[in-house]
């Protein structure tokens, strides 16, 4: 489903040129639970970014649905992210004016979907996180832990091939980051939708069922494991 | 696109201070537009207004050498055959009155002062110019009477009273000079300043006799009603005394060019005005606009993260802008209009402000106000419009961040 060749990612800061990745490749199967770990600076959010089309790659070429990232304009990469990707974002980055319910809706009137159906699927999405009755909340008067509930909601409510975390944790309590990562691979085998997270936090690392570690922009390794 | 103005209403409230300063500070440069506008407009048209009842009437006939050298009143130009003008004009449903106007040197106690003396036909005068109903001391003038009529800053700059006799010395149309005594029989206050300053009024019958004029007039004062307009109509005049060769018609508005002149720089004045307004909602929504873009830079990138295209994002600043402004324009344009209304019905006394200052205006006392539709809905919709338009710099700044920057933003 997403198929990553030899990508480089190099930015300039000041006159140093940083490699942030050097030629990664990497295949990604649907309904796969990848966790992208790796110490700070080893490259897993700017890979994270490539694959979810929000930056672009130095060379090398990403792949989604067969089709070349590289070769779409600006508008053709909105519209590829609005329709098939999702983001969970680490420190949730909710519209703070907007409830809970008009938060993940709001992912469902980018795509045109009618009012009764986004009304029915967003109740649906969001009793399905646990969060009946807290429909009508403001970001600001929900935990940590709802805020990401919601944040997952709006990822998923379009139904995306592919829902892009990074650090969807790190703000989080342990517990809490524990029911959120429950939630996750609830949603991903209920679901079939496609994670993938970036991480450096070893209890997220044991909830992924296939763990890529990166280390100075490279892959170290690549392993799969059982669910 | 419902969700775009939900979105922006719903922003306009997180910062309510800042958008009710910014708000605020356009409906204050609204409320002094739509006051100086109204006043403008109300001293202009009141101006007009007593131009024709107290100056000009709707326009004059008078000899084209007349004319040219207005500013000396030359008597030797005058109409020598008046009633060859009014049967010209018979029938145009047109108004008349005669009227001889000169230079004079008025004589009282130790001094004297030089004034516009105007002879009028106390008995058809009444039909056009409504200097009798000004008089505040003594009465107007009666046919073929040894009376003058003086304007009160005349009288009062004379020092002269009612009753008293004073000596006008002129030069008749032939150059002779002569000199006449004449009791000061009435003092008006005409809403006109240019009539009561330096203007003395009498019969016209005495005119005829001292200066010699023979049954000729300097001028026909003439009134028709449409004129606001009087362009046709003094074509159409003017055609017809094209038969009485020399005879020429003059619009009341190129009569009081001077006038006009100031009215519309005074309208340029307002425009500066709506000029500053626009530099309030320049600077006030640029600057509120933007503190809003980069508080928000992350939501932003959150937006295009998934998927919202720039141009909404862009759309939804523009409505939000579009609201302070509408905010603004609500709170500007109704208080405006209280105060309008405030100006129309009781007006401002300027006599104490002003006394015989002369600021071009045809108007004295209390100044009213008028209503300017155009202004008001003009302004209501260009507070809304420059609103928006000032929107769209910041948030195309932030737009032209890339994505992954946004999402990192502090």
């Amino acid at each position: 489903m997403i198929k990553v060749e030899k990508v480089t990612k190099d930015y300039t800061v000041g006159q140093t040129v940083v490699h942030a990745l050097r030629g990664v490749s990497l295949s990604i199967e649907k309904g796969e639970f990848l966790s992208i770990a790796g110490p700070s600076g080893s490259g897993k959010t700017t890979l994270l970014n490539l694959i979810g089309c929000l930056d672009k790659a130095t060379s090398g070429e990403i792949y989604i649905a067969e089709e070349a990232v590289s070769t779409k304009n600006k508008k053709e990469l909105a519209l590829l992210r609005r329709q098939r990707l999702g983001f969970v974002f680490q420190s949730f980055n909710l519209i703070p004016v907007l409830t809970a319910y008009e938060n993940v809706s709001f992912a469902l009137s980018l795509l045109g979907v009618n009012g009764a159906e986004i009304k029915k699927r967003t109740y649906d999405l969001l009793e399905e996180v646990g969060l009946k009755g807290m429909e009508t909340r403001l970001p600001g008067e929900l935990s940590g832990g709802q805020q990401q509930r919601v944040a997952v909601a709006r990822a998923l409510i379009k139904e995306p091939d592919m829902v892009l975390a990074d650090e969807p944790t790190a703000n989080l309590d342990s517990d809490t980051g524990h029911e959120i990562l429950d939630l996750m691979v609830d949603l991903n085998k209920k679901h079939g939708t496609t994670f993938v997270f970036s991480t450096h936090d070893q209890m997220v690392m044991d909830y992924a069922r296939r763990l890529v570690k990166l280390h100075d922009g490279q892959v170290t390794s690549d392993e799969k494991r059982g669910s | 696109m419902s969700f775009l103005f939900s979105l922006a209403f719903k922003n306009l409230s997180r910062y309510r201070r800042r958008t009710l300063i910014t708000a605020g500070a356009l409906a204050v440069g609204l409320i002094f537009f739509i006051f100086l506008d109204g006043w403008l407009q109300g001293a202009e048209r009141e101006s007009e207004r007593n131009i024709i009842w107290y100056e000009s009437g709707s326009a004059k006939v008078m000899t084209s050498e007349y004319l040219e050298d207005l500013k000396s009143m030359p008597l030797k130009h005058a109409i020598e055959d008046p009633d060859a003008v009014e049967q010209v004009l018979e029938g145009t449903g047109v108004t008349t009155t005669r009227r001889t106007v000169f230079a004079g040197e008025i004589f009282y106690g130790e001094g004297s002062l030089y004034v516009k003396v105007v002879a009028v036909d106390p008995q058809t005068d009444g039909k056009i110019y409504r200097l009798s109903e000004t008089v505040t001391e003594g009465r107007y003038l009666e046919p073929d009477e040894q009376g003058v009529v003086l304007g009160e800053w005349l009288a009062q700059d004379l020092g002269i009273e009612v009753g008293e006799e004073i000596t006008i010395r002129t030069r008749t149309r032939y150059g002779a000079f002569q000199t006449f005594d004449l009791v000061v029989v009435g003092v008006l206050n005409s809403p006109n300043p240019m009539i009561n300053k330096g203007t003395a009024f009498i019969p016209l019958s005495l005119a005829d006799e001292f200066l010699e004029m023979e049954g000729a007039v300097t001028e026909l004062t003439l009134y028709f009603p449409e004129w606001q307009n009087p362009e046709d109509r003094i074509q159409s005049l003017q055609n017809r005394l094209s038969v009485l060769p020399g005879i020429t018609v003059e619009s009341w508005k190129d009569l009081a060019r001077d006038f006009l002149m100031i009215a519309q720089a005074k309208s340029a004045g307002s425009s500066i005005l709506l000029i500053l307004v626009f530099i309030i909602a320049a600077v006030g929504i640029s600057n509120t606009m933007l503190m809003a873009v980069y508080e928000r830079v992350r939501e932003i990138g959150m937006m295009r993260a998934m998927g919202m295209k720039d141009g909404a994002i862009r759309t939804t600043f523009l409505f939000e802008a579009g609201g302070i402004g509408l905010i603004g324009a609500v709170i500007g344009v109704g208080l405006g209009v209280v105060l309008n209304w405030l100006m129309v019905t009781r007006g401002i006394d300027m006599t104490a402000l002003m006394g015989q200052m002369d600021i071009g205006y045809r108007v004295t006392g209390v100044f009213y106000s008028a209503w300017h539709p155009q202004a008001i809905v003009g302004g209501f919709v260009f507070g809304v419009i420059a609103a928006m338009l000032f929107s769209i710099i910041p948030s195309s700044r932030a737009l032209k961040m890339e994505i992954t920057d946004c999402l990192r933003y502090e």
